[in-house]
């Protein structure tokens, strides 16, 4: 929230496997990583959220992960989402094993894989995290040639910011290298080296500007500090939205005399800075000591300048206590700004659901599903303006929207049935009360169901056609008839 | 999909038709039109034109379409067999339903014309031939067809109107607009908009006389009223659940009212859950259909013929129990958002080089804008009530830029909410805080963000110097 949504024009990592990759000269000196990296293929599926009750056809995923010490390996997120089996591979060897997810994390796009058999990585060495780095420092990226060989195509560092991370856009620390990658198969993470030591994983490529973002040491770091942890937290987010103050107008209404400060535009509701009184309109002077510039930068001694959720949602852990210093109506005031997660199971439509199957209800032919982006992007990559356009707003402005909302539960489509006659064409409406009771999820539309009004079921919209009914005494006399019909292997996933 | 059928000006010149009977009746139009930019609203906009068709009718008039003199600012129309050409000017022009009237002053014109009169709804499967000056040619053009489907659709002209159409198999073309189609000598409508080949063939449509002949009725009075409206929408009660639900009998009568539109006829009066069962009188089926004329027709047939201030006569089921209502039929403005606007011209205000306009659907196909909250006030202004705190949408639509306004430009297509803690609720409202003196002006825009600031002394500064650089012609207009 903290950083200005990313245009995704770059390429989401996989550089596809195409034709034969031409092989570059190998490099003389010696591998670096060669016994540190394994192969992974990740075999996933993910739901399908236009018929909740099934998943999608089954989709593998190849990458190259990097061994890290306790005999794990490191991975992206994206590379074992929604995955049902996953396998390590030698490069060489072309042995294999299967390994389970220890730990997944999508906000930061990083896992944590172990083999079934610890003794599969036995001669493998374990790679330390990098530090240090700088713009301008020489690294490679390792990759893996058809013979098992790997390829090591060396860069540059040219920039250290913080950018949108696949997941859901959470902003975090990347570390940008230009180098030129050749296409190879099994590409959906890729270990980055440093002198010998593991600079971070490769999780897009641009193919024309040649550049990589990878995920760096800081943002691993955090990740594994709090996978050592009896209870994963993971990144903390401050709740908040800015703007900058370079408008030389703003800043003398707003009597800043500093040089630096940034304007806050949205406080999330329920989120660390509304429990701290952060408010609207405030100005961020310093966090945790360190001033914030016009377009809210500090001085990192590492990275040098880079926005300021660097230290609350990386630098610091959640349960940890960051200062701002804000300017309110002419006054200097220090709040402390204790940083937690942010609760996504609470969210009105929530950015990704991995992992686990979409909740539904299927009354007598009528599908209702809660609001979650992924049932949006099932419209493709224009989503925003194919998919249905109340949805979208529920989806877009639902921090706008009151927490007593709940979640936004709506007719997904009609599988035609005796019950539903006259209903076919309904899809896509939001549902406001059923039988008397207004839904806020869809627990409340399992309650609400058990209680008929007059042998019916009230169903109200809030959108046309508003009010339908169904006869429950025949929804439920139809519904094994229905089941067998459609191959529903269930009626309803609570 | 739709096309509108107005042929780019020819000036070939055409000789002496032999008289056909209609020929008496029959005009070419050739109309001059400016089109507002509603990117540059401060200027006068682009000159165009066209050539349509019109038929004399009674007392000295022409009718014609409404898109064949939209915009006009000049016209002249001719006839067959004299080749002068004779200034028009419109009387009266119905841009819901696709129809104008013109007439020339000078009065020799209608010196040997023919009124031609008007006949019914021709028969499914008759022949008719359509008149008019379509593109391939100068001279007059005469195409046959049959009625192949008479029924409800939008008329592309404004873009959301829709009204009785016949549909025919006749080639229709650009030029063919505002002829007249006739059977058995008598006009049984005037032939509008078609498909595109590559979408349709053989597929013209021509305003039927029911809708003809109301648009003369309304201009009875001298103005013309536009149709009125419900206001409502509903749905077919077809469920066996819903229908015993609600205590109807199986019957195949009925339909359920969903919206009751804001500022609309009904509102107030129909509540949604009602049942509608009969209308004047006649009973309404499940799907939303009367008998009409021994027509089975859709319901709202009965308020399209119908004119501002006349009532109709609704029997309702509302809990159970009947409700006879009467409604005074009225035209519900939030709607004209969503059509298209002709003979307007732009309002905008003009402040320290920030454009602000108030949205609707010409701003909209003008600008095109992507911005997501613009869209959602935009497309649920009417269902999600929005004009009830909003009347029109005020957007900064454009920044002229210069150093007061460096930092504006994030801005553009938010919807402006208040200035100097003042409510926008219409341009006027942005007109009038701009106008008090302040030190500085903070715009604050819908949603989040941080406010516009603009202090007065630099706007003092830059006001020629941007008026100069961007050829501004004026710094507001307020009235249509």
């Amino acid at each position: 929230m903290n950083v200005r949504r990313f245009s995704l024009a770059l390429v989401f990592l996989p550089l596809l496997a195409s034709a034969a990759a031409s092989k570059p000269a190998s490099s003389p000196q010696p591998r670096t990583g060669e016994n540190s990296v394994v192969r992974v293929n990740s075999t996933n599926q993910s739901y399908d959220f236009f018929r909740p009750w099934m998943k999608k056809s089954p989709f593998t995923r190849r990458g190259l992960g990097a061994v890290i010490e306790g005999g794990r390996v490191l991975v992206t997120a994206e590379l074992v989402g929604n995955h049902s089996y996953v396998e390590l591979e030698k490069a060489r060897s072309a042995e294999k094993a299967p390994a389970v997810v220890e730990r997944v994390d999508y906000e930061c796009n990083l896992a944590v894989l172990k083999p079934v058999d610890p003794a599969f990585l036995k001669e493998l060495v374990p790679l330390e995290l990098d530090s240090g780095a700088k713009v301008g420092d020489r690294a490679s990226v390792l990759q893996v040639e058809p013979n098992g060989d790997i390829a090591e195509t060396p860069g540059t560092l040219t920039s250290i910011t913080i950018g949108a991370y696949p997941g859901d856009g959470m902003g975090l620390l990347i570390f940008r290298l230009s180098a030129p990658l050749q296409q190879r198969d099994g590409s959906f993470t890729l270990p980055a080296m440093r002198d010998g030591r593991l600079l971070g994983l490769l999780m897009r490529y641009d193919a024309r500007s040649q550049v990589a973002e990878i995920i760096p040491p800081p943002v691993i770091r955090h990740f594994l500090k709090e996978h050592a942890k009896p209870v994963y937290g993971g990144f903390a987010r401050a709740g908040l939205g800015f703007a900058s103050t370079r408008d030389p107008q703003l800043r003398r209404y707003l009597g800043l005399q500093e040089p630096g400060g940034v304007y806050v535009t949205d406080i999330l509701s329920d989120s660390s800075a509304e429990k701290s009184g952060l408010k609207k309109g405030d100005v961020i002077l310093s966090v945790d000591g360190k001033p914030i510039d016009q377009d809210g930068n500090y001085d990192d001694p590492e990275f040098g300048r880079i926005p300021f959720s660097h230290l609350t949602n990386t630098v610091a852990h959640p349960g940890d206590t960051v200062v701002f210093r804000v300017l309110r109506e002419g006054k200097t005031l220090d709040l402390p700004v204790k940083l937690e997660v942010r609760d996504r199971s609470k969210m009105l439509s929530e950015p990704f659901v991995m992992d686990r199957a979409p909740r539904y209800i299927n009354l007598g032919g009528l599908v209702f599903l809660e609001l979650s982006r992924p049932y949006l992007q099932e419209w493709g990559g224009s989503w925003p303006k194919e998919a249905p356009q109340r949805l979208v707003y529920y989806d877009t402005f639902q921090n706008e929207i009151p927490r007593e909302r709940g979640k936004i539960v709506f007719l997904s489509q009609v599988l035609p049935s005796p019950d539903t006659i006259g209903y076919e064409q309904l899809e896509n409406i939001v549902v406001k009360r059923v039988n008397g009771r207004d839904i806020r999820s869809l627990d409340d539309l399992a309650e609400a169901v058990k209680t008929p009004v007059d042998g019916f079921h009230r169903i109200e919209f809030e959108e046309d056609p508003y009010l339908i009914f169904l006869d429950a005494g025949s929804v439920e006399r139809n519904s094994k008839a229905l089941q067998e019909q459609y191959a529903l292997p269930a009626l309803q996933r609570l | 999909m739709f096309r509108v059928l107005l042929c780019g000006l020819t000036l070939a010149a055409w000789s002496i038709v032999e008289a056909a009977p209609v020929a008496r009746s029959l005009v070419r139009i050739e109309a001059t039109s400016q089109e507002p930019n509603y990117r540059t609203p401060w200027n006068p906009g682009e000159v165009g034109g066209g050539v349509g068709a019109g038929f004399v009718i009674s007392g000295n008039r022409i009718l014609t379409n409404a898109h064949v003199v939209s915009n006009a600012r000049f016209l002249t129309v001719s006839k067959e067999n004299d080749p002068k050409p004779y200034p028009a000017r419109v009387l009266h022009i119905a841009h819901d339903c696709d129809l104008a009237l013109l007439t020339v002053e000078d009065p020799g014109f209608f010196k040997g014309t023919q009124a031609l009169e008007f006949g019914g709804i021709p028969e499914i499967e008759s022949t008719v031939s359509v008149y008019g000056y379509p593109i391939g040619g100068s001279r007059l053009s005469v195409t046959r067809g049959i009625v192949s489907r008479i029924d409800f659709q939008p008329y592309s002209h404004s873009g959301m109107d829709s009204h009785l159409t016949i549909q025919i198999d006749a080639a229709i073309n650009p030029g063919n607009s505002g002829g007249p189609v006739l059977q058995d000598g008598k006009v049984v409508g005037v032939a509008f908009q078609g498909y595109s080949g590559d979408v349709a063939q053989n597929v013209g449509y021509m305003i039927p006389t029911p809708v003809v002949l109301r648009f003369l009725k309304d201009v009875e009075d001298g103005t013309y009223d536009r149709y009125v409206d419900l206001a409502i929408s509903y749905d077919s009660l077809v469920n066996p659940a819903a229908r015993s639900a609600l205590g109807l009998p199986d019957d195949d009568t009925g339909v359920l009212v969903g919206s009751v539109f804001g500022g609309g006829s009904s509102e107030g009066k129909v509540l949604t859950g009602d049942v509608l069962l009969a209308i004047d009188g006649l009973p309404v089926a499940s799907d939303g259909t009367i008998e009409m004329d021994g027509k089975s027709v859709a319901l709202a047939e009965v308020v399209e013929r119908k004119f501002k201030g006349d009532t109709v006569k609704l029997k309702i089921l509302r809990d159970r129990k009947p409700v006879d209502l009467e409604i005074t039929l009225d035209q519900p403005w939030p709607f004209t958002l969503h059509a298209n606007a002709y003979d307007e011209k732009p309002r905008f205000v003009v402040f320290g080089g920030l454009v602000f306009q108030p949205v609707d659907e010409n701003f909209f196909s003008a600008f095109q804008p992507d911005d997501m909250r613009l869209r959602y006030v935009f497309d649920f202004f009417v269902e999600d009530r929005l004009y009830i705190d909003r009347p029109e949408i005020v957007v900064l639509s454009s920044v002229l830029a210069d150093p007061i306004n460096a930092y504006a430009s994030e801005f553009r297509f938010s919807i402006v909410d208040e200035i100097n803690g003042k409510k926008i609720r219409r341009l006027d409202d942005v007109a009038e805080a701009f106008a008090q003196p302040a030190d500085y002006y903070v715009i604050r825009m819908l949603g989040s963000g941080r406010p516009i600031v603009l202090e007065r002394k630099a706007v003092e500064e830059a006001r020629e110097r941007i008026l100069t650089r961007y050829g501004v012609r004026r710094e507001q207009n307020l009235t249509k």
